[in-house]
């Protein structure tokens, strides 16, 4: 380790480049084109997980829909703990920020008539889902990054692994990154950061996920004194492909896909979703929401109607009656993935499907405007909790909160920085005390022996047994006690890469440690939830809690052991909490 | 099933480096992609390669395997021979930065040039799903550089800068061909990213991971544009009778 340590200074800088970091920086560069912006982000932008989102975002565009009706699909979607002052905001921005993406060249996909389309979605009463083909979130990340490339004052850090926050006199003011390419270790310094380092999905064994989604934005949030929101709640999406893992989209029910037990029946009939219809009713079987069609597979498993593969248990999705001509222009993405990863055509054959670890609804919490509890830290997209989301969200409203809270995170942060001093001494110091961590517990570190691999495998079957989409007191009490197992041995980690340039293995050790952190998190804010809402049941708690547990969980980091778990209510301002109704 | 596979694995650096042999065992469905994630994972953890959605979406995987540049998430284990040792190696045409790891930024410093989309104002924002097609075709593009890197003009004959190469033939292609788009980016097309280089050998249509008619539905019909624009003397004389575009 020779000579001093790098460090450069802006007024905001962005943790991720994904969707909701690219346009956060578009929002401060227009705002304040006297800032300067950095976005540090750990792969090359457009390799984002933004990219892989397929079926569209949502945002009222028909004359018969209004911002209420998808204010009040999203609030039951999520099973009331949404906050309804994030979510009106939410719905009323929407669809200006969905028109600007077209005015910065997105091509969103055309009805006849050559205005824009959209389609029906999940829980949704009225179509409002925009798409762009079957590669929304891909065809909005490139808009978003060519946009941000326009403006001068926007400075790319391509490869850059964030290690830690650099916070000092109660604020926060930067970061300490590492530059993969040559192993330096940077101090970044900024008047306000803002977090879009999206979710966690890596802590689970079985998700549709891409490798970098680690958590390690939440987990940098939570080490400097920041509560996790509601991190018991994990999306299972219904159809993933049983080996990879590999998402086929909402959309192809959204274009009349059937599920089907291995009896060839209609199943969702049998849970309180509505009766089979041949063309899909929004709201209702295949267009429910997607909580209760990954708990309704769980019961189809009990009862002996799904299908046993190499790969696990599986449901048929079919969509063989819509016909090639249809498939083909739109679906064409969900054909190839078919026809290279499990070697079938769904033109003529059925799609083995079964739920998968996809979103998560909780993580660093925030305010409506993207700020944290800890001044100059904001957080925006699928590592914030807003919560707009609540216990469910609904498929194509992600897409949508990239650009409405990327937008009001960028501007709350511009504010903020124009009006702050210079930073202090003491982040550089823990600048360089967290360069001398890194060599003394992972570079140059002797001994130990633990491998990351095997950490990993062991943390993420943990979570896959304790965190599923049903829960109870004792997988969830065997899972946290697994897990301070595995933060355990991690002290005794050993590296065999030493090297300094693109050390793929000090990446991936830095990464379990933030998502041990984080599942620790998602069990004890489970273990603390005794009532079953959305996403998060609990099989020894069957009934929502309204009275007890209308509220979110705050997980708070404790030095040693399990985090601290209070429950903040949520806000209610025109929808009392009601039931959730589907297919009637 | 055990069966097991040879992959034989360029390790090393911009300086040089060697190939080493890796036994591997191989299931049904595996990847070429799963391969060296199990050499990472079993064998030897300091390989370097850049891997991320395993679903040929990021576009971070490109590498050259038995001389052919493909995604190797999307490459099965099945294709190749069972005695054969299974080549891989990093793309030729950029650095290397480690094992199979290239250094892709000349591709960034090429894509500043090009004038992001400009909204027309002179038209309302209707147009057909057939127009939007055209567009979403050339804007499907992961930016996994394969195209660059198989390209002659980039590959052999190493005519950075003066060649931009398919990729951004393509980037070009869906800006100019939107029917919202107000820029003129012909001469860019002409003098800084050297259109006129490519002579339609099409092989950066082959390597495609997303099958976009790179050669005939962006690069000639740009072509045709800047033949029309600059060497067609009936069109230039129009154009100065008419004073349209």
């Amino acid at each position: 380790m020779a000579g001093p340590m790098e460090t450069s200074s802006h007024d905001v800088l962005l943790v991720g480049g994904g969707g909701a970091g690219l346009r956060a920086a578009i929002a401060v560069a227009e705002m304040n084109p006297g800032l300067s912006i950095a976005v540090a982000s750990k792969v090359y932008p457009m390799r984002s997980h933004t990219v892989s989102a397929e079926g569209g975002a949502a945002a009222v565009i028909k004359p018969e829909d209004s911002l209420d009706d998808h204010a009040y699909d999203t609030i039951s979607g999520g099973d009331w703990l949404c906050d309804q002052d994030a979510v009106e905001a939410f719905v009323r921005e929407a669809p200006e920020e969905m028109l600007r993406l077209e005015h910065w060249g997105c091509p969103w996909s055309r009805e006849k008539d050559g205005r824009i389309a959209v389609r029906p979605f999940g829980g949704m009463k009225i179509e409002r889902t925009w798409f762009a083909a079957d590669k929304t979130g891909f065809h909005m990340l490139h808009t978003l990054y060519q946009t941000s490339l326009k403006y001068p004052t926007v400075t790319m850090h391509d490869e850059w692994f964030v290690t830690r926050l650099l916070v000092d006199e109660g604020r926060c003011q930067g970061v300490v990154a590492i530059e993969l390419a040559t192993g330096k270790v940077h101090a970044i310094l900024a008047k306000a950061v803002i977090l879009c380092t999206g979710g966690c999905g890596k802590v689970f064994h079985f998700t549709t996920n891409a490798n970098i989604k680690t958590g390690d934005g939440m987990a940098f949030a939570y080490r400097a004194g920041v509560p996790l929101k509601d991190m018991e709640f994990v999306q299972y999406h219904p159809t993933g492909l049983p080996f990879t893992g590999i998402l086929i989209t909402e959309a192809t029910r959204s274009e009349g896909g059937w599920l089907l037990n291995k009896d060839g029946y209609r199943y969702l009939q049998d849970y309180d979703l509505g009766k089979p219809e041949p063309k899909p009713v929004k709201r209702s079987m295949e267009l429910g929401p997607r909580d209760r069609l990954s708990q309704a597979f769980v019961k189809e498993v009990e009862k002996g109607r799904t299908t046993e593969t190499p790969h696990g248990q599986v449901v048929h999705l079919d969509i063989r009656h819509l016909g090639g001509k249809l498939i083909e222009a739109k679906l064409p993405f969900v054909r190839e993935l078919c026809l290279k990863y499990e070697n079938l055509d769904p033109v003529e054959e059925l799609i083995p499907v079964r739920p998968v670890v996809h979103y998560k609804m909780g993580g660093v919490h925030t305010d409506i405007h993207g700020a944290t509890p800890l001044p100059g830290l904001y957080a925006a997209g699928e590592v914030a909790c807003v919560s707009i989301n609540g216990a469910n969200r609904l498929g194509s409203n992600s897409l949508t909160e990239l650009l409405v809270f990327g937008a009001r995170a960028g501007k709350a942060a511009s504010r903020f920085a124009a009006a702050q001093p210079r930073s202090t001494r003491g982040v550089l110091v823990q600048a360089m005390d967290e360069e001398h961590r890194l060599h003394r517990e992972f570079l140059e570190k002797t001994g130990g022996g633990e491998r990351v691999s095997v950490l990993r495998t062991e943390m993420q079957q943990a979570m896959e047994s304790g965190a599923g989409i049903y829960r109870d007191e004792s997988g969830l009490r065997k899972s946290a006690d697994k897990i301070q197992e595995l933060q355990d041995r991690f002290k005794n980690v050993s590296l065999d890469d030493r090297s300094r340039t693109f050390n793929t293995e000090l990446v991936a050790c830095l990464e379990l440690s933030n998502m041990l952190d984080l599942a620790g998190a998602i069990i004890q804010s489970g273990l603390q939830r005794r009532e079953s809402r959305g996403a998060h049941q609990r099989t020894d708690h069957p009934e929502r809690d309204d009275a007890n547990l209308l509220a979110h969980s705050l997980a708070f980091r404790t030095e040693t052991g399990p985090p601290r778990i209070e429950h903040l209510p949520v806000t209610i301002t025109r929808w009392p909490p009601g039931e959730r109704v589907y297919g009637r | 099933m055990s069966r097991e596979a040879t992959l034989r694995v360029y390790r090393g650096d911009r300086n040089g480096g060697e190939m080493i042999d890796y036994r591997v065992p191989v299931s049904p469905g595996m990847v070429v992609l799963d391969a060296i994630r199990s050499i990472q994972f079993h064998q030897s953890p300091d390989i370097g390669v850049r891997w991320n959605c395993k679903a040929g979406k990021c576009g971070s995987c490109g590498a050259e395997v038995n001389g052919r540049p493909r995604l190797m998430c999307m490459d099965r284990m099945d294709r190749y021979s069972p005695g054969e040792p299974i080549v891989v190696r990093p793309m030729k045409s950029f650095p290397i930065v480690k094992d199979l790891v290239n250094d892709v930024s000349w591709n960034f410093q090429v894509n500043k040039k090009i004038p992001a989309f400009k909204m027309r104002s002179d038209m309302e924002r209707r147009f057909s799903q057939e127009e939007a097609d055209r567009v979403q075709e050339f804007r499907k593009c992961i930016e996994c550089f394969l195209c660059q890197n198989v390209c002659h003009v980039l590959r052999d004959h190493d005519l950075k800068p003066a060649f931009g190469g398919p990729r951004f033939l393509v980037r070009v292609a869906g800006l100019e061909m939107h029917p919202l788009d107000g820029e003129d980016r012909t001469e860019l097309l002409r003098k800084d990213l050297g259109i006129g280089y490519c002579n339609i050998t099409k092989c950066c249509t082959e390597v495609c991971p997303e099958s976009i008619h790179i050669t005939d539905n962006a690069i000639i019909p740009l072509k045709e544009r800047l033949v029309d624009r600059f060497y067609d003397p009936l069109a230039l004389l129009w154009r100065k009778v008419t004073g349209k575009r």
